[in-house]
């Protein structure tokens, strides 16, 4: 097993110093070439701890059998090095979200050459996990988010990643400006994958995807089929976009949620969580479920606004 | 008169704040023109000038300014994100989204979705509709009137605002967000007007801006009794094909001393990029044809392969970079 550490791209600052996006690459036999892309919004770190535990996996393997890499696996933990520099969301200077500007272009500014970079070096693979987290005020399961018309596909490999739920969904016109819809419009299996939050780890998940992407990894034949792996205990959930219930807040204030955990079973009717006043010992609002269900996302940044969204349930109403 | 509410909103902390708008002329009738601006709380060219135009309206109404009188209602939102124009953000300052990607909302929604709604369900009864904005805080853009895949009425009524330059565009799908879009399934007249530079006011603009607002108030026949000035520029159109991206082959310091509006020939200097730490003059940049500096780069720190300036032109001389630039919503 060979392993190195390349650079995709690399840019001249303003100011003297230079901008590089690099990906690490473990190098095996002839078989198919994975990868794994992360940090795109600059405060997404889940993507770089799940990158990391996949190298320790990997350098691990190499001292125990290396020849049971049978193909390529390829890191992309950083692809917005100066958001992550600087815990900004966006690009820095552009104030653009890179995972708006795919499939990008060599000559043209920064957030479309990083774009043209990543898709040029990805050509070829067997299949790319874009990891992404939630936005910085929700906290979500681990879930795959598909385009339906690419479902066919794609649910095969995501039933096998170790996921909580899989969500088929219509693209909004939008999202044909992202990584992961570039790649599946050319014909390399793309998947979509969110959990946890911003700005945090959320470990337990992290170890959670390590098996399911260790355990599709060797069913596509990147690792030998007799290679033993962590144990993938989870059945997703699949649903349709129609399925998922989002419960958005009555009332502005604080949010103060009931110790449910996200990823647990909840009642239709039950109580979530209750809007608050921070002025008085007056109870604004309660938050009961709207649907029987999975509770796939919940409200971690506790302030809001009249109508935010505090949880999103996969069920039945 | 009691000022009208387009939205009321409560803050977390329990204080509510209000989105105001202007709406003068007939009430029995639905507004022939609405005016927006100020999506992007930090583009303060539209904000003030749709202010200093509702005082003009205003007066009409009054009968303070002999002569002038009010034909048809319309209606003015001088500044849609009011927590980001408090703050000079061009997104909704609480969780960051931009305005102009909300459309056509949701009244039940988020509450970016709920004012994208409001804006929509106000502005939708009238025949003209004008959204303002002024770029970004880094290119300086001419005032100028955009036309995406214009009707022929549309082509045709772009000149009453009497600006030099018409910019007309194909349709982007990915600006189906955007508030121009969602008017556009409603028919009627929509434009878009660019003018200036966000993050601060350029006087200057803000005069052709407020003169072009109110010849298109002469000329589409909502007020009576205005005498324009004979002075205007000749107006020329500007297609994708006219259009010419220059972009940066180094980084560095970039800085221009030309202004936006001005014709330029081939080889003319438009700027210099600068070694940021030694000082030395890394290139100089020339207009690669002649035409109108329809943009200018004004924030100085270039990363290779950043837009300095557009120059639109008379032939069929656009480049390839404008094309791309298009397709990917700049």
């Amino acid at each position: 097993m060979e392993k190195r550490l390349e650079t995709l791209l690399s840019l001249a600052l303003p100011y003297r110093e230079t901008v590089t996006v690099r990906r690490s690459i473990y190098r095996g036999g002839a078989g198919p070439r994975v990868a794994v892309t992360a940090g795109m919004q600059g405060n997404e770190l889940e993507g770089l701890y799940l990158c990391h535990r996949l190298a320790v996996w990997l350098e691990q393997l190499a001292q125990t059998r290396p020849e049971a890499l049978l193909g390529q696996v390829e890191l992309y933990p950083a692809l917005n090095p100066v958001g992550l520099d600087t815990l900004q969301r966006t690009l820095p200077v552009y104030d653009s979200e890179l995972d708006r500007s795919f499939p990008g272009h060599s000559e043209g500014p920064l957030p479309q050459r990083i774009a043209a970079a990543v898709l040029a070096s990805l050509q070829g693979a067997a299949l790319v996990i874009v990891l992404q987290a939630s936005d910085m005020h929700l906290q979500e399961i681990p879930q795959a988010r598909l385009e339906s018309r690419f479902a066919e596909r794609l649910l095969p490999l995501a039933q096998q990643l170790d996921l909580d739920l899989i969500c088929l969904q219509e693209a909004a016109t939008v999202a044909e400006t992202t990584l992961v819809h570039s790649l599946n419009a050319r014909g390399e299996p793309g998947l979509l994958v969110t959990t946890g939050t911003s700005m945090g780890l959320s470990k337990r998940h992290t170890e959670q995807l390590v098996a399911g992407i260790l355990t599709l990894w060797r069913e596509l034949g990147v690792l030998a089929s007799d290679l033993p792996l962590p144990a993938a205990r989870h059945r997703p959930l699949l649903v349709e976009a129609n399925q998922m219930y989002p419960l958005n807040a009555e009332v502005s204030g604080l949010f103060d949620a009931q110790p449910v955990a996200c990823g647990g079973l909840v009642k239709a009717g039950e109580l979530l969580g209750l809007i608050v006043s921070p002025f008085e010992g007056r109870t604004l609002a309660e938050v009961r479920s709207p649907a029987a269900g999975l509770l796939v996302t919940l409200r971690h940044y506790p302030l809001v606004y009249e109508g935010a969204l505090l949880a999103r349930i996969a069920g039945s109403a | 008169m009691s000022t009208p509410i387009l939205l009321t909103l409560t803050a977390p902390l329990g204080d509510s704040f209000t989105i105001p708008y202007h709406d003068f002329g007939p009430a029995e009738r639905p507004p022939r023109l609405a005016l927006v601006a100020g999506l992007h709380g930090n583009e303060l060219n539209g904000v003030f000038v749709l202010s200093r135009l509702a005082d003009f309206l205003r007066r009409i109404h009054a009968g303070e300014r002999r002569g002038q009188a009010l034909r048809e209602r319309i209606v003015l939102i001088p500044a849609v994100n009011v927590l980001g124009v408090n703050t000079c953000s061009r997104v909704w300052p609480f969780d960051k989204i931009d305005l102009n990607r909300s459309f056509p909302g949701d009244s039940a929604g988020e509450t970016t979705q709920r004012i994208a709604a409001a804006v929509v369900n106000i502005t939708r009864p009238a025949y003209y509709r004008v959204d303002i904005h002024t770029s970004n805080t880094d290119i300086e853009e001419m005032p100028q009137v955009r036309l995406y895949e214009p009707n022929d009425d549309e082509r045709a009524s772009a000149c009453l605002f009497g600006l030099p330059a018409v910019i007309e565009r194909p349709v982007n799908p990915i600006f189906t967000t955007h508030l121009l879009h969602t008017w556009r399934q409603y028919g009627g007249e929509n434009f878009v007007i660019q003018c200036g530079l966000a993050g601060n006011l350029q006087t200057a603009h803000c005069e052709v801006l407020f003169r072009a607002l109110v010849a298109f108030l002469d000329r589409a026949g909502l007020v009576d009794g205005i005498a324009l000035p004979e002075d205007e520029e000749h107006l020329h159109y500007f297609g994708l094909n006219q259009s010419v991206a220059l972009m940066a082959e180094q980084s560095g310091i970039f800085v221009s001393r030309l202004e936006v509006g001005r014709w330029v020939q081939a080889g003319d200097l438009i700027g210099h990029i600068y070694d940021g730490f030694s000082g030395e003059i890394r290139a100089e940049v020339h207009a690669p044809t002649a035409g109108l500096v329809g943009s200018l780069r004004r924030q100085p720190l270039l990363f290779e392969g950043d837009p300095m300036a557009r120059i639109l032109t008379l032939t069929d001389a656009g480049n390839q970079m404008e094309r791309i630039l298009h397709s990917q919503g700049q």
